[in-house]
């Protein structure tokens, strides 16, 4: 009768959930904007998310074969670098420079520095920043969504090509040089968070993520303090601007609906691999990402600044997490 | 109390109660078995040595182990027979152990009774005096029957350089599937209650506080009532907690009764509080007032891979095997045998293994409930995804102590409050890339209770 008996550490029982679960709500999560992004770019959207997940497979398949480890492309992380990878580049991108971000994202930001669980910055992240710093003009040509009109009606400044687009972050740009009035500027907020906008793949409809990282949250995949930090920071801060100089500065208001801040707030910044452990940690995190996303935003060069804002941070997670060391309740232990 | 404010602690867990198997079952005596083996370490402190000898012939209470510590507790026979040898086996949680082991007389011994009816409303604990009551609990041998076994008499004895103010009764039972103390309390509702007001008497307190989680709520009202019609009754207050996983670990009850916290790494006399079991305060009401020491206790046999669950009320002594086979044996599925609750108790692989006085339960689990847990999927990566640190009840941090004591540096656990931890496994349990989490802590202050001896 006592053939065959389990002998293991206390606790002997655990809650039905694995790391593929978790990677697989991310995905769940991630399946309103994937399916916005198609709806907005069509087959571009499909092929650029397809090219992207394969390259991330396949780096992950080849380091685990290198590194003579088990396969770990059932724990669908890959699968989650490459969404969020492909969400954040343009629709035109050409298929080799999404290929090669993914492989990039996965060998060099993930598995060289030791896998799953060990990288510093977030793969997808540094992986733009690669094909930005390779690549420049590729990764700013922007496609109109396929719902609408090519030529563009609602600011007075005529394109310069039918088919490209101006983002609405690159209009906020120019109307802080004076090139565009800031009033009619701000008011692609509302098309920005529908998604009629032109955008990387998964930023156009702010809706569409919204809805998404709901469904991390309800289902405790991702906790509130990290979205809120980055979205309260980041509208702060957009606020003081517009306050100040309204004719500058747009609203708010496009600012939260437009670019990457919502696919930041609740996909990029949540990784929990390279953002800090402890709850004041997460807070103090989102909101040196939202500040740095507007004070990119509002005053360096570039028009977006999630990708470097999280960057950065991801760097001082460390330290982050060195300055919220939790104490143990009832104080220090006398041992 | 409202729902809002329900005493509790920050931390801890929700994992299935699972204790319909055996809640309704009213506390049955088992037979006494055809051998004991009545270990001589039984408890935290110094272990016994035995003062039978081999072919001695021993009667039910006899004193067959004792120490001169002052942290120890005596052992006792609990049935009429023979002693047949003094050997090593298999213990638990400490490896191995020297133990008594008795060929019971099973034709002449009767399975002791519980003996519940003795006590009444009229109970009065000033019939003794404080050291009365002291040298009895001590000469019965009783430990702290939760769990750790900590020796009861250190606990209660007046102790001028640390004066307890006030008396915790921990009738929490958080652990899944167990339900001894819940039966305990229900059935044995008087006795509990004298054991209370003794051990309130020997440890000076003014005020009594039964911590009981809101699952049970018929223990609560069988507890009220009790107490309405007791003559100190109104020094003795009922405190409705939170039914959360580690709500019976003891620095969490103090936290959800008092709002208090026990300094890190510290005991509660420290901060005036005495924690004791229910069921110790059974097992002190009956060495006191029959004088009869502690050699059985009820335990939960439980799961859903043995044939009659049950709550018994056991001999000490007697091996797992011959509790299975008076319960009817392990059904096809079993696949893991706890000794203890399912969050802290200890897998046995030994049959042969006995119960002491610290068993509260055997869990049979199924293979089904095994693999789906966690066993049998791989250990993947930490993803730093931060539910150890909301879930642990002592605010630590779990991943990074594990990661230490993998890495073999004691030190580096250390600075995260290693001695800190209390066990409970919550962390293990919520831990999405099934990493024995508790099991490497466990590990590290092993470690670093051997790097001490050395020195």
């Amino acid at each position: 009768m006592l053939s065959k008996i389990t002998v293991s550490p206390a606790p002997h029982i655990g809650q039905p959930l694995s790391t593929q679960r978790v990677m697989l709500d991310v995905l769940i999560g991630l399946a309103p904007a994937i399916a916005a992004s198609m709806y907005f770019f069509r087959w571009y959207a499909a092929t650029v998310i397809a090219v992207c997940v394969a390259g991330c497979l396949l780096g992950e398949w080849v380091c685990n074969l290198l590194r003579r480890r088990p396969s770990s492309l059932s724990d669908l992380s890959a699968v989650v670098t490459g969404v969020i990878l492909a969400l954040s580049l343009p629709p035109a991108v050409p298929l080799w420079v999404a290929a090669m971000g993914g492989v990039f994202a996965i060998v060099i930001v993930k598995m060289l520095f030791g896998g799953l669980g060990s990288n510093i910055f977030n793969p997808a992240m540094a992986s733009r920043a690669f094909l930005t710093a390779s690549f420049g003009v590729l990764m700013t040509t922007w496609t109109t969504p396929a719902t609408l009109d090519a030529k563009m009606g609602q600011v007075a400044i005529a394109n310069t090509s039918a088919t490209t687009q101006a983002t609405p972050l690159a209009w906020a740009k120019m109307a802080l040089k004076g090139q565009a009035p800031s009033k009619e500027v701000s008011k692609l907020a509302i098309p920005s968070f529908w998604g009629q906008e032109g955008g990387c793949l998964g930023e156009t409809s702010a809706a569409a993520l919204l809805i998404g990282g709901l469904y991390l949250l309800v289902r405790r995949t991702i906790t509130w303090h990290i979205p809120a930090a980055v979205l309260v920071s980041a509208g702060a801060v957009a606020a003081i601007g517009w306050l100040i100089k309204p004719d500058a500065y747009v609203s708010p208001a496009l600012h939260l609906a437009g670019g990457g801040l919502m696919l930041c707030a609740f996909f990029i910044a949540t990784d929990p691999v390279t953002a800090p452990l402890t709850k004041k940690g997460m807070l103090l995190f989102g909101a040196g990402v939202g500040i740095l996303i507007m004070l990119i935003r509002l005053l360096g060069q570039y028009p977006e600044g999630v990708m470097y804002a999280v960057l950065i941070m991801n760097a001082f997670t460390p330290l982050i997490d060195r300055l919220c060391r939790l104490t143990p309740a009832g104080g220090r232990p006398n041992v | 109390m409202g729902i809002l404010n329900r005493a509790t602690f920050a931390g801890g867990i929700h994992p299935p109660e699972n204790k319909e198997f055996t809640q309704s079952c009213p506390i049955e005596p088992m037979p006494l078995p055809a051998q004991l083996t009545v270990p001589l370490s039984q408890h935290l402190g110094a272990p016994c040595k035995p003062v039978v000898g081999k072919k001695e012939a021993v009667k039910a209470g006899q004193l067959i182990g004792s120490s001169d510590a002052f942290v120890s507790a005596p052992v006792h026979s609990p049935a009429d027979g023979t002693v047949k040898d003094i050997a090593l086996v298999p213990h638990p949680v400490i490896g191995r152990t020297l133990a008594v082991i008795i060929d019971v007389d099973r034709e002449n011994a009767n399975p002791k009774q519980p003996c519940c009816e003795r006590f009444d409303e009229n109970f009065n604990p000033r019939k003794w005096t404080i050291e009365q009551i002291c040298t009895a609990v001590h000469r019965a041998g009783i430990v702290g029957m939760g769990g750790a076994g900590f020796p009861t008499r250190v606990k209660i004895e007046p102790n001028p350089s640390m004066p307890k103010e006030i008396l915790v009764i921990n009738g929490c039972e958080c652990e899944p599937f167990i339900t001894c103390d819940y039966r305990v309390m229900l059935e044995w509702t008087w006795q509990v209650l004298a054991g209370i007001r003794l051990a309130a008497r020997a440890a000076e307190v003014g005020r009594v506080i039964i911590g009981i989680e809101d699952n049970k709520p018929d223990a609560i009202e069988v507890f009220r009532q009790a107490i309405a019609s007791c003559p100190e009754g109104e020094n003795i207050q009922i405190v409705a907690v939170k039914t959360k996983y580690p709500q019976g670990g003891e620095r969490q009850l103090i936290k959800s009764v008092l709002k208090k916290t026990v300094p890190a790494g510290s005991i509660p006399p420290t901060i005036g509080v005495c924690v004791l079991n229910v069921a110790t305060c059974a097992a002190i009401a009956e060495a006191v007032a029959l004088g009869t020491p502690l050699t059985h206790r009820v335990i939960s046999v439980t799961g859903r891979a043995i044939g009659r669950p049950g709550n018994y009320y056991v001999p000490i002594g007697i091996s797992a095997k011959d509790t299975i086979e008076h319960c009817g044996g392990l059904t096809e599925t079993a696949a893991k045998v706890v000794l203890g609750g399912p969050m802290m108790g200890f897998a046995i692989a030994d049959m042969s293994t006995p119960l002491t006085k610290t068993s509260g339960a055997l869990t049979f689990l199924t293979r089904k409930e095994v693999t789906e847990a966690r066993f049998r999927r791989r250990q993947t990566p930490c993803i730093r995804c931060g539910r150890c640190l909301s879930a642990c009840p002592e605010n630590l941090n779990p991943t990074k102590i594990a990661h230490a004591v993998k890495a073999g540096r004691g030190d580096l656990a250390q600075r995260y409050y290693m001695t800190a931890c209390t066990e409970c496994g919550c962390c293990s349990y919520v831990c999405p890339a099934n990493i024995e989490i508790t099991g490497y802590i466990k590990t590290g202050k092993l470690q670093l209770a051997r790097a001490n001896k050395k020195v």
